[in-house]
């Protein structure tokens, strides 16, 4: 077992290693199906883990295996471990399984573009960290990881190097998440000091031992990390520019994996979010902060990417929420559907954006249902399924945590209330693009722009994917059926038992308020951009601030990097400049002076010299006598 | 190993320095025979590898006695941290003469000599077992550099030149107090004999010397200069190598020597070492320069090193060697491509940099993975080194781990401002198509650089855990390296 | 005792007293054979007076390189005569840097 998931692990980072290397040695197209083979492979390789770790009892499903002590120094150890369980197993499995499905699209998305092979590395490279990270077995291996997606993250987001705003966003996704390293890194100091290990075991072991301030400020250390990585206000504002890279890219990172990663960490780590329950409790109430301030924002994007971008925030502040109210089994399956249908969104949306040309922009589309309907269908099954609709994967995962919430006391019940709120906010912006998309007449730019059809919306690389996703998102919320099916649940709870158990009239209620807001949006939509007789309503000031995104850009140039700027510049004016040239220019300066006073006794008189030693003498000879 | 071994890695790339200078070589052959030296010292160093035994203390030991009148002795031999500072120097001096033989330099036999006359210093340098020994390699390895940046170097040579020589010498002259006051009051001047001294005095006055060779805040002020306008290959030196000589010197002298007054004077220190990391990075974030970011990220990452130093405990020691070793080859493997890059463009100013990862995929490569890591991406050799640093200086009190975090934020801002400024974005003004990709010898000289740095992301323990005498590096340093 | 002392530093003043005010090289020359033989008489006197013979060595030797001193200097003199320079220590100037 820990060969296959070593084998899981190492076959992305062999591709990557393969493609980089090969260089212009291999054809652009081979490079596709290099990296595709790999993710597939460790796609097959955490099946085999799975199928291997189904045949064991439930209480002996934690594997950790160790390759090499990565980094030591004297009580510090950090082995190059893994921990493989129910609960890295899962993620194995959705990172590799969506992994590979996104990376076959890529390469009839990819195809012709500039440097291919350097897209496909790059997606290999992404693969191996997210499975290093859900695979680690250490803190210090995870924050490797994390710190490595980013990484990917950054080079995929950029990979339009000469697009400065690709550039800038990409920058921008990197500091920000760098951000969250450090505080992660923080925290793993302060727990190595108070427990000496790092591996995940050994702290859960330790962690009841510990203060209340100690377990707090390592469990907010290690909330920073994940709500930079998952865009989680107040560190959310580089993912809608991250959708400057390309699209399937999008997809992967910056919906179906990456950006859950920090719901696998407030999951993986639950026994010190328990010991602190108010940073728990504080991830819970960011989530529900995050899904309510995207969902509005997301109404007012123009951008189709950033409209999905918004709407992802939004869902992994409801998997904060219940990862936040320790209902985990239920947010690492809200994360699952997500990446289904999420990614399915974004793949529509990529053939979208493929048929015109590379348009983004939501005004410039319109009526297209007639040329792409399958994409369509795909895309309306995406937004259902986002949307929450019965039967739809979402419906299920999303209503769960809301009903865990109904169950979660007060705090919960005022995080229900802003869930539902939320559910109605997702099925209004998501079926506002809908809407804009694919009825009401074609805009000038579709007409001119859009390619002949006829023979397919799509290479079968992209097509078959998005096909595969579809389905997925249809069927994927099945596998756990609120009071009745729990398999996934069951499947977790070794790792992690949730604290909230829902009632069966609680599932209920929840589900027939949730679907019933759900479709009201989706009618309101339908009202305001198909038929036309709801007029969105003025209010200048509201518009304005949801345009600005309610301001953060602004207020973080204006606290953090104007400030850095304008330090930097006034430490080179004001210490560096004095201190370099200031201290030669004064050495040189002082030695000139004295030797010009000196010279004046030089006057080349022998006279002068003369008298000089003798009234030396004269002084001498009266002193010796005087003191003697 | 052998004593011969560590007298053999000293004294070859010497004698063959005097032998270039006083024999009349044919011109073209001064670079070819440097080049072979310095990769025979590369070989040497990796056979002694296996031989070296890494629980055990000084090793390769070999002694002469050279005054006795003064109880100074020809006295040298390594430690386990120390080899791994003899394989850094080796390593990079090996590629920096490479790459001066491949790029043609004038006066090929006073050039090259004087390049193996600087390994050799800093070999022995790094070897040294006795004060005297150690200040006459101290002194040998700074007279080179004077004539290397004042004669090859750029149009601000001689500003460059000036200012180098008046800092250097006036720690030195503090350095040569410090060590006949200590020499005198222990009756010998060899570190493994004396005992520990007790006067602050002669402690500060070590590690203002070595602070202004490292250099660290404030002392920095020959820093920008120098390696603006050095040959990019003496800069790498300057910034991977000699720089190492003054931490090595914190280490190896100060903090062992003075463990009382490197205690009173810890907070202070890391206060300087603190001010100087997060100052070195906001500099480096304006320099409008490749050569500035890279000379600025190297003070910064000097004040990391020295947090990890005085942070006083096995993980700071070990990560402070590690973080060495890593950063040395780093910054080599940055200036050389500093290098390749001014060669091509003839400048180094980013306003006429820009684009050039189009159709040059070997160098952004290169140039993105050397970046990538000097940013200490998680998971890379640089984390590596300065996790375990800042996880020891935490042991001191939080604040400067926190200081150390947002410095690697800042790390990354301008790591990469640079990457994308000569890479990416819109082609430059000085950028043509006559910019060529790393060509194939660039390649052989820096790939294995690369190549070292990324096998030590995957393997960083091979340092950490092998830089003091059985693991135990509190206890090393207690014991005095004994 | 005291006589000779007096008249040792009464010879030393008067000869720097000569070095100080002429500016003749000759006379420069001639003022300092005298306050060496100021000197030889203060020697010779406290070696008298000590009964030891290190003080008439020494002015011995002193006499010696009076003696040098003079060649050379008058040499010098002689020589700067013949090329009809003036012999004024103040102008001669022309090693000043």
């Amino acid at each position: 077992m820990s060969a296959a998931a070593w084998v899981c692990l190492l076959s992305p980072l062999a591709a990557a290693l393969a493609i980089t290397l090969a260089g212009n040695g291999i054809s652009r197209r081979a490079a596709g199906y290099l990296a595709t083979f790999s993710t597939f492979v460790s796609f097959v390789a955490s099946c085999v883990v799975f199928f291997a770790m189904l045949g064991e009892h439930a209480e002996e499903r934690v594997h950790v295996t160790t390759l090499w002590a990565w980094l030591k120094a004297g009580d510090f150890h950090a082995g190059l471990t893994l921990q493989i369980d129910p609960l890295s197993v899962f993620m194995m499995l959705v990172v590799s399984g969506v992994g590979s499905l996104i990376v076959g699209y890529s390469i009839g998305y990819m195809d012709g573009a500039d440097e291919e092979r350097r897209y496909f590395a790059y997606m290999a490279i992404f693969v191996f960290s997210m499975l290093l990270l859900v695979q680690s077995g250490n803190l210090v291996l995870l924050l490797s990881g994390w710190g490595l997606v980013g990484l990917a993250s950054y080079l995929l987001i950029g990979f339009d190097q000469h697009r400065p705003a690709a550039i800038a966003a990409a920058k921008k996704a990197f500091i920000m998440n760098a951000l969250g390293d450090a505080t992660m890194a923080l925290a793993i100091f302060l727990l190595f000091w108070r427990t000496g290990v790092v591996d995940y075991l050994g702290v859960f072991d330790q962690v009841d031992g510990l203060s209340q301030t100690v377990v707090t400020l390592a469990a907010l250390g290690l909330l920073g990390g994940a709500v930079a990585k998952s865009a989680q206000i107040p560190l959310q504002t580089w993912l809608p520019d991250a959708m400057e890279g390309p699209t399937p890219v999008s997809a992967l990172i910056h919906a179906a994996t990456m950006v859950v990663a920090g719901v696998y960490l407030l999951v993986r780590l639950h026994p010190v979010y328990e010991a602190a329950v108010h940073v728990q409790q504080l991830a819970a109430g960011l989530g529900a902060l995050t899904l309510l301030v995207a969902g509005l924002i997301a109404l007012v994007q123009t951008d189709i990417k950033r409209v999905i971008a918004y709407s992802t925030m939004s869902q992994i502040g409801y998997m904060f929420l219940g990862a936040g109210i320790a209902a985990y089994g239920n947010a690492m399956f809200h994360l699952m559907t997500h990446a289904f249908f999420k990614a399915l969104l974004f793949l529509a949306a990529g053939i979208v954006i493929h048929a015109l040309a590379g348009e983004q922009d939501m005004r410039n589309m319109g009526g297209l249902r007639d040329a792409l309907p399958r994409t369509y269908y795909a895309m309306l099954i995406g937004g259902l399924a986002l949307a929450g609709i019965f039967p739809l994967s979402g419906f299920w995962s999303k209503d769960s945590i809301l009903a865990s919430a109904l169950a979660a006391g007060t705090y919960g019940r005022t995080l229900f209330v802003v869930g539902l709120i939320g559910a109605f906010l997702t099925g209004l912006y998501t079926f506002r693009m809908l809407f804009i998309v694919f009825y009401g007449e074609r805009s000038a730019y579709a007409r001119e722009h859009l390619h002949d059809t006829s023979h397919g919306e799509g290479p079968f690389s992209m097509t078959s994917t998005v096909a595969a996703l579809a389905f997925l998102s249809v069927v994927g919320g099945w596998i756990q059926l609120a009071g009745i099916w729990h398999p996934l649940s069951d499947w977790l709870h070794v790792v992690a038992p949730p604290k909230v158990e829902p009632s069966a009239l609680q599932d209920w209620v929840t589900s027939v308020i949730a679907v019933s807001l759900g479709l009201g949006g989706i009618w309101l939509a339908w009202l305001i951009y198909v038929k036309r007789t709801v007029a969105v309503p003025r209010v200048a000031w509201a518009q304005r601030t949801l345009e600005h995104k309610f301001y953060f850009d602004e207020l973080y140039d204006l606290a953090f990097n104007r400030p850095a700027v304008w330090i930097s510049r006034t430490l080179y004016r004001g210490v560096e400049r004095p201190l370099v040239s200031g201290s030669i220019a004064a050495t040189a300066t002082s030695v000139r002076e004295v030797g010009r006073t000196t010279t004046v006794i030089q006057s080349g008189y022998l006279r002068s010299y003369a008298l000089a030693l003798m009234t030396g003498l004269a002084v001498l000879a009266v002193l010796f006598v005087a003191f003697r | 190993m052998s004593g011969w071994v560590t007298t053999a890695l000293i004294f070859l790339p010497l004698a063959t320095a005097l032998l270039l200078w006083a024999l009349p070589w044919p011109r073209l052959w001064a670079g070819s025979v440097a080049t072979l030296v310095a990769l025979v010292e590369v070989g040497l160093w990796i056979a002694s590898l296996p031989r070296f035994d890494f629980d055990a203390g000084l090793q390769g030991e070999q002694r002469q006695s050279w005054f006795s009148d003064l109880n100074a002795s020809y006295h040298v031999g390594f430690f386990g941290f120390s080899v791994w500072l003899a394989g850094l120097t080796v390593v990079a001096s090996a590629a920096a003469i490479a790459y001066a033989w491949w790029a043609g330099r004038d006066r090929p036999r006073a050039y090259f000599g004087l390049m193996l006359f600087l390994e050799g210093a800093v070999v022995g340098l790094f070897a040294a077992q006795d004060l005297i020994l150690f200040y006459a390699f101290f002194e040998a390895m700074l007279i080179p550099l004077y004539v290397l940046i004042g004669v090859w170097g750029g149009p601000g040579r001689m500003r460059a030149t000036l200012t180098f020589v008046i800092y250097t010498m006036a720690g030195s002259l503090l350095m040569l107090a410090a060590i006949i006051v200590f020499g005198l009051h222990e009756n010998t001047f060899d570190l493994i004999d004396s005992g520990t001294g007790d006067s602050a005095w002669v402690f500060l006055g070590f590690v203002i010397a070595f602070a202004v060779k490292a250099p660290l805040f404030p002392f920095h002020g020959w820093l920008p200069d120098a390696y603006r306008e050095a040959p990019p290959e003496v800069s790498a030196l300057l910034s991977g190598v000699i720089s190492k000589a003054g931490a090595y010197g914190l280490l190896r002298i100060a903090i062992t020597k003075f463990p009382e007054s490197a205690d009173d004077f810890r907070v202070p220190l890391l206060v300087l070492a603190a001010v100087g990391l997060v100052y070195g990075s906001l500099l480096a974030f304006q320099a409008p320069d490749v050569r500035g970011v890279i000379a600025y990220s190297s003070l910064a990452q000097l004040g990391l090193i020295t947090l990890g130093l005085f942070a006083g405990n096995d993980q700071g020691y070990d990560g402070a060697v590690l973080q060495m070793a890593v950063h040395g080859l780093l910054s080599t493997t940055l200036f050389l491509l500093a290098g390749g890059i001014e060669r091509r463009t003839s400048t180094g100013e980013f306003a006429l940099l820009g684009g050039m990862a189009r159709g040059r995929p070997a160098l952004a490569t290169l140039l993105m993975t050397t970046g990538i890591v000097a940013l200490a991406v998680p998971g890379s050799a640089a984390f590596a080194g300065e996790f375990l640093i800042l996880l020891g200086v935490f042991d001191q009190g939080w604040v400067w781990a926190a200081i150390g975090a947002g410095a690697i934020v800042l790390a990354a801002m301008y790591m990469l401002r640079l990457i994308s400024a000569v890479l990416h974005q819109e082609r430059g003004p000085a950028v043509t198509d006559a910019a060529l990709d790393l060509r194939p010898a660039e390649l052989g000289i820096l790939v294995p650089l690369v190549a070292c740095v990324l096998a030590l992301s995957a393997w960083p323990a091979a340092i950490s855990e092998r830089a003091f005498a059985g693991d135990d590096a509190t206890g090393a340093v207690e014991a005095q390296f004994r | 005792m005291t006589w000779y002392v007096v008249i040792a530093a009464l010879l030393f003043t008067i000869g720097a007293l000569g070095v100080l005010i002429r500016r003749s090289p000759l006379i420069i020359l001639l003022s300092l054979e005298i306050m060496l033989n100021g000197s030889n008489l203060a020697l010779i006197a406290f070696a008298r007076h000590q009964g030891d013979a290190t003080g008439q060595v020494f002015a011995l030797a002193v006499m010696a390189v009076a003696a040098a001193e003079v060649v050379v200097g008058l040499g010098l003199i002689v020589a700067m005569a013949r090329r009809h320079l003036e012999l004024d220590v103040d102008r001669m100037t022309s090693l000043r840097g």
